[in-house]
């Protein structure tokens, strides 16, 4: 073990670690990186194997309970209405996850001025977007300019990617109705982009890419942090961010191999994803922090939010062949993102269409689980063919990503019983879905079922009101008052200005999108930030 | 890759007894009965050869399955009675029989798929415009901006 003192220490190293690393690794500064999972070997991934989706619901499920492998830790979920995942290994969840890059909207930055809500963020979207621009092109982003959704100007670096046919016949569907729809928006690159290759559209990008073209951080982003001088610790599980007698972190103790062992550096960053955040700071715990690091405000933890998504599904006589990559999204639609109070609820929610064939498995859960009478129809016996055949390259889903607020109830705790393979406590998650993220999911799926209806399905049905859907947010708040956030506008935690958190924990609200996009702008930001303030920036000496 | 490139290989090792085959046999075909052009469970080699596969790299649905295979009765009473009242079970076995079942590449074949396993199809060069042909995006851009600005002040 190297005892020489980082100037910055990341802990986790997925999206953000990834993007954070990058970023001051190239600056100059000595980095060093703890990861408690491993590399991924392409050639391990399952998408190419003949029995992939059974193996995605197994040893690479996205729910860590069910993969079970040592470098996962526990979540109980005993409290919680919504299922849990992430990925553990280098690229953290990026790994796994579908490449959808959706930025937030300007009004998702300013819920409690515009919707009477929740909070305000202390960043707009105008002071991001420099950041999303930078991590599109690091990320190799593929996608329209031009969407009358955003503010002029977003015009990701690659052309789109084919919207294929299922794209199309929804697209022409929505014309129909005179609804937003836009090509879709990934970290999948159109053309080979720096580290990564043009995608070949195997459309398993859930089981991960074995291109090496989606823009999982392991791929895009480590090889430069590593080519800089970055040094990247894996399997290496901190078990607690230490203080110096200034109340200052200086480092970081940590398991490998389950061998103690500690990190000295000037600088903490936390990017352990929305639910390893929290426990990490929790588990920080010491006198001056009873209540865990950096936890003065009490919110370590708390607000947590994830987005219960909606499905619905159509069937089509057209053959959409649909097994056509990207798994990440054809098109997606904006039409009912911002509040109208006369539905009832504030907020909305962005949709897109994941092409579905890739999984042909999923069609039990979306049959049997199906409403409006489906699930009461015959599926197995001599309807399970016909129901494939009708469905495999015949089906379209839509999947509704709801905003979610932020309610204190929702939180993650320490699970003291079930502990992980170094002996340190789980997490327990506490989630009741919201009032009004339920009543948004389900006024927009039965929009959508208008949709499948214009886009010509024979028949359509809504599959699903509560998908899990990965995204783990909220749980050490940004804001500017240290009584009521954890961090300030850069991901400093008001109680230790040496220690940022620069994961999702830091959102104030959900955003009604697929959350990646503006987790790595902030993390971008935050390294910008520690740059340029390098001089001014407390650290730790001892 | 093309589909010669695929290569499927034997799982490990025999995994279930012949008995334990039979028996499966027996109840797959009453969960996948063949129809529409594919075959049944059984025709399809789900428990002589494909189940196989399934099992070596889960063993929760391994556990599953044989948990299943013990139990003796009428096929069609055993899983009415487990889809009643232990539907987690009958969820699982039922997954590993499909699982199975969808790995064949005949079934496959005769889903559509182009190939025994996912595929490259890399797209043309202008294959991105021609989706997007007849003007379909020009209308949505017409209807103009649909965001809601930052607040200013
Ligand atoms: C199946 C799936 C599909 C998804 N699809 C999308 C999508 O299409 N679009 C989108 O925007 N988002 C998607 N997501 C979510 C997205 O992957 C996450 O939002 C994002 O990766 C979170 O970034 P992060 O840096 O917060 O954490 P992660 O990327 O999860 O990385 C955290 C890392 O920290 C490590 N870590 C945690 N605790 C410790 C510790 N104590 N010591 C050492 N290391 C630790 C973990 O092992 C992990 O590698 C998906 C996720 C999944 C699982
Ligand atoms: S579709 Fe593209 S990004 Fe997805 S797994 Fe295949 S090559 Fe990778």
């Amino acid at each position: 073990m190297s005892t020489d003192v980082a100037d910055v220490l990341i802990i986790g190293a997925g999206a953000s670690g990834g993007v954070a690393a990058k970023h001051l690794a190239e600056a100059g500064f000595s980095v060093v990186v703890l990861e408690q999972g491993d590399w991924v070997n392409q050639s391990d991934l399952p998408g190419l194997r003949p029995e992939y989706e059974v193996l995605g619901g197994g040893p690479w499920h996205p729910n860590p309970n069910v993969r079970q492998r040592p470098e996962d830790y526990p979540i109980n979920l005993d409290d919680s209405a919504a299922v849990i995942g992430m990925f553990n290994g280098v690229g953290g969840s990026t790994v796994l996850y579908a490449s959808c890059w959706c930025r937030a909207k300007p009004s998702d930055f300013r819920v409690r001025t515009l919707d009477g809500v929740a909070d305000d963020w202390p960043v707009s979207y105008e002071e991001l977007e420099p950041f999303y621009r930078q991590v599109e092109y690091d990320l190799g982003i593929s996608g329209q300019a031009g969407n009358p959704a955003y503010p002029p100007g977003y015009a990701p670096p690659l052309p789109s990617l084919p919207i294929n046919m299922a794209g199309r016949v929804m697209a022409q569907g929505m014309n129909k109705l005179g609804w937003h729809w836009w090509p879709g928006y990934n970290s999948i690159p159109s053309q080979d982009h720096l580290h990564q290759k043009k995608c070949e559209r195997y459309g398993v990008c859930m089981y991960g890419c074995p291109q090496g073209a989606k823009g999982s951080t392991d791929v895009a982003l480590f090889p430069d942090a590593l080519a800089h001088g970055a040094r990247l610790e894996t399997r290496a599980r901190v078990a607690r961010i230490s203080l110096d007698e200034n109340g200052l972190a200086n480092g970081a103790v940590y398991f490998q191999d389950g061998v103690e062992k500690f990190q000295p550096a000037k600088l903490v960053l936390v990017g352990a994803n929305g639910i390893g955040t929290p426990r990490l700071l929790l588990m920080s715990e010491s006198a001056g922090h009873p209540d865990g690091l950096a936890n003065s405000s009490g919110l370590v933890g708390k607000r947590f939010m994830t987005h219960p998504f909606g499905t619905s599904v159509g069937l089509y006589e057209e053959d959409l062949e649909d097994w056509v990559g990207p798994t990440g999204e054809a098109i997606e639609s904006m039409q009912f993102y911002e509040t109208d109070p006369s539905r009832g609820f504030v907020r909305g929610s962005k949709w897109h269409i994941i092409p579905s064939a890739g999984r042909p498995l999923g069609m039990i859960n979306r049959f049997t689980m199906g409403e409006g009478g489906v699930a009461d129809e015959p599926f197995w016996g001599e309807a399970f063919t016909e129901r494939m055949k009708a469905s495999v390259g015949h089906l379209i889903e839509w999947m509704i990503m709801p905003d979610d607020l932020p309610e204190e109830h929702n939180r993650i705790t320490l699970d003291h019983e079930k502990t992980d393979s170094d002996g340190l406590p789980g997490a327990k998650v506490a989630y009741v879905t919201g009032e009004n993220t339920r009543k948004l999911v389900d006024w927009n799926l039965q929009r959508s079922l208008e949709a499948h209806e214009a886009a010509g399905a024979t028949k359509a049905w809504i599959t699903n009101r509560n998908n899990p859907s990965w995204h783990n947010m909220g749980t050490a708040r940004m804001g500017d008052d240290p009584e009521t956030s954890v961090v300030n506008r850069w991901g400093q935690a008001h109680d230790v200005p040496n220690l940022y958190v620069i994961d999702g924990s830091q959102f104030v609200t959900a955003t009604g999108v697929n959350p990646t996009a503006t987790i790595c702008a902030l993390a971008k930001r935050t390294a910008a930030y520690l740059v340029e303030n390098r001089r001014e920036q407390k650290v730790s000496t001892a | 890759m093309s589909i010669t490139d695929v290569t499927i290989q034997p799982a490990s090792a025999p995994v279930l007894s012949e008995e334990q085959r039979a028996r499966l046999a027996v109840l797959a075909d009453l969960l996948i009965s063949g129809g529409a052009g594919l075959p049944s469970a059984s025709g399809a080699e789900v428990p002589t050869q494909w189940i196989d596969r399934v099992l070596a790299v889960r063993a929760d649905l391994d556990a599953t399955v044989r948990a299943v295979l013990e139990l003796e009765g009428d096929p069609g009473e055993v899983l009415a009675g487990l889809r009643a009242d232990s539907p987690e079970v009958f969820g699982a076995f039922a997954m590993a029989v499909a699982g199975a079942y969808l790995i064949n590449p005949r079934v496959r074949r005769g889903l559509g798929y182009p190939g025994p396993a996912p595929m490259k199809n890399p797209a043309l060069p202008d294959e991105a415009e021609a989706y997007l042909e007849g003007g379909i995006l020009d209308v949505v851009v017409a209807r103009g901006p649909i965001y809601r600005p930052t607040p200013q002040g």
